[in-house]
């Protein structure tokens, strides 16, 4: 009785859903986001469901197999947009954005009522070290350090240390590719001393990025330039959601992605920038660091070169926006907070441009070099720039490199929009 | 007897309530090992998490110690002091001699750097 009704409750309750984002872009964020009854968590440990979203490389998979198989039971997976794993049997799967929430809700009061049984595990339910039994502990060694517990060894390969010269054993370990607070795909293996870095080495960069359409479509022909900015300062916002999200200030996050969505040349950043300056991120010591010097800035182009001083923008090449008397935006430092400042320039600027331009139904005039969000696109979208992360991050404290990494973005851009509405 | 009983009762109340608690789960299985790794995001680690681990705020407890030290012996000395007079004066001015050297030690290392 009291289990039927804990089953109830818990039915009634919010989703708990991990994402594993494979390539798609970011309108789907805000839908899942902003639902009332969904809400996304960071650790498969707290999801009841595991939402898919889009193709991930073959490449990914083993890695989304240790993801899946780390939500407690019961827990079902949900795919959209993407084929399941072949493992697996009558998955559930969405092709319709509309139809998303609905699914996962259902899905999830489906199985804490027990009308669905959990899914299966992908990985053998054996010890990936098995037990062998050596030494006073049983951790395979004599004394408390040393041998290999669990098949694994300790951690005991010392490195130089690069903070106060306290050589501490170094822990090394693969993150990603499906870590929340890394761009999807990015992996990692990283060797830590304490909460130091001491090493980052990138062994796979972040999956592709799919633009507004509105951007793919500007190098085709011309668009009007309110629609191209707003979808740049809608770009730019969600970018900040992830760094607020991070950074635990979920309220503003939420507000950032809501400002988004509902983003017209009426609206103001006003409210969103007293919130964040009455938050103190900006007087966090980890905005201090991150510090780009010019080639890694011209590397990254956009916002991240903007904000290191580089007056480069091929928006000044476009005789619309001449007309508009555009000027770039820069910055001096290249820091965390010269980043994330530049990012709040650049709505500005955005809605700015955009309100002057919707009158008289201003169009691009140059359809051969695109300024994107992420950085100049002429000859070619912007690159993969997550290998700039293994010259970045070594001497830094955790919090610093993830601060670091959601002010930097190094995603490559996608050459085509791929499916509407992804 | 009272204070008996009542940890009797307290204990079975515990028990009772730990067994209701356990019961509707006895069928459940124990998490695979597959579910029980550290979560990385699908990564995976090279070696135990078993390590040597320099907490930062350590030295500054160390000091904190070094201070807490004194003001212990402080109190009892300030009792004594009147009875015992200039020897008293002499001894405390050696104990604080010694954990001076200490705290001037824990100072040049930059303990007072707060990172």
């Amino acid at each position: 009785m009291a289990v039927s009704w804990l089953r109830q409750l818990a039915a009634r309750s919010c989703v708990p859903v991990y994402p594993v984002w494979g390539e798609h872009d970011e309108a789907l964020l805000a839908t899942l986001v902003l639902s009332t009854q969904i809400e996304l968590v960071d650790s498969p440990r707290h999801a009841s469901v595991l939402l898919v979203v889009g193709e991930i490389p073959a490449t990914l998979r083993d890695g989304l197999k240790h993801v899946h198989d780390q939500l407690p039971s019961p827990f079902a997976v949900v795919w959209f947009r993407g084929a399941p794993l072949i493992a697996l049997n009558a998955p559930i799967h969405v092709d319709e954005a509309d139809r998303l929430v609905d699914t996962l809700i259902r899905t999830h009061r489906e199985l804490m009522l027990g009308q669905r049984d959990s899914a299966s595990r992908l990985l053998p339910d054996e010890p990936p070290n098995p037990w062998e039994g050596l030494g006073d502990d049983g951790h395979g060694g004599e004394g408390m350090m040393g041998g290999t517990p669990y098949g694994r060894p300790m951690a005991m390969n010392m490195q130089d240390d690069l903070r106060d010269g306290l050589t501490l054993d170094s822990l090394t370990f693969r993150l990603g590719p499906f870590y929340p607070a890394l761009p999807s795909g990015l992996c990692a293996e990283i060797t830590l001393q304490g909460d130091v870095i001491q090493s980052w080495e990138t062994r796979h960069g972040a999956l592709p990025q799919r633009l507004a359409p509105v951007f793919y479509a500007a190098r085709e022909r011309p668009v009007p330039i309110a629609e191209l900015e707003l979808a740049r300062a809608r770009y730019h916002l969600v970018q900040l959601y992830r760094g607020l999200h991070l950074a635990g200030l979920e309220r503003i996050a939420r507000h950032a992605l809501s400002l988004a969505r509902q983003l017209s040349t009426a609206s103001r950043l006003d409210g969103l920038r007293r919130q964040l300056v009455r938050s103190g991120i900006f007087h966090l010591a980890a905005m201090d660091g991150g510090q780009l010097d010019t080639e890694m800035a011209a590397r990254l182009g956009g916002p991240a070169a903007r904000a290191a001083g580089l007056d480069a923008d091929l928006r000044m090449d476009d005789a619309s926006y001449q007309r508009l008397g555009f000027r770039p935006q820069c910055r001096t430092d290249g820091t965390v907070r010269a980043r994330w400042e530049q990012r709040l320039a650049e709505i500005d600027q955005s809605l700015q441009l955009a309100r002057q331009a919707e009158p008289d139904g201003l169009h691009t005039a140059n359809t051969e070099a695109v300024e994107t969000p992420r950085g100049p696109w002429s000859a070619k979208p912007p690159q993969d720039a997550s290998a700039l992360l293994d010259q970045l991050l070594p001497g830094l404290e955790w919090d610093e490199a993830m601060t670091l990494i959601a002010s930097l973005d190094s995603r490559e851009v996608a050459e085509t929009s791929g499916r509407a509405n992804i | 007897m009272e204070l008996l009983t009542l940890v009797i009762i307290l204990a079975l109340t515990l028990s009772a309530g730990l067994f209701i608690q356990a019961w509707p789960l006895r069928h459940q299985p124990q998490p695979s090992y597959s579910q029980r790794i550290p979560f990385l995001g699908g990564g995976t680690p090279d070696t135990h998490a078993w390590n040597r681990y320099h907490i930062r705020y350590y030295p500054m407890t160390l000091l904190l110690i070094a201070f807490e030290m004194e003001m212990m012996f402080m109190y009892p000395w300030a009792v004594v002091f009147v009875e015992k007079g200039m020897m008293a004066v002499m001894e405390m001015g050696m104990f604080l001699a010694i954990l001076s050297v200490g705290i001037v030690y824990a100072w040049r290392e930059g303990v007072f750097r707060w990172q």
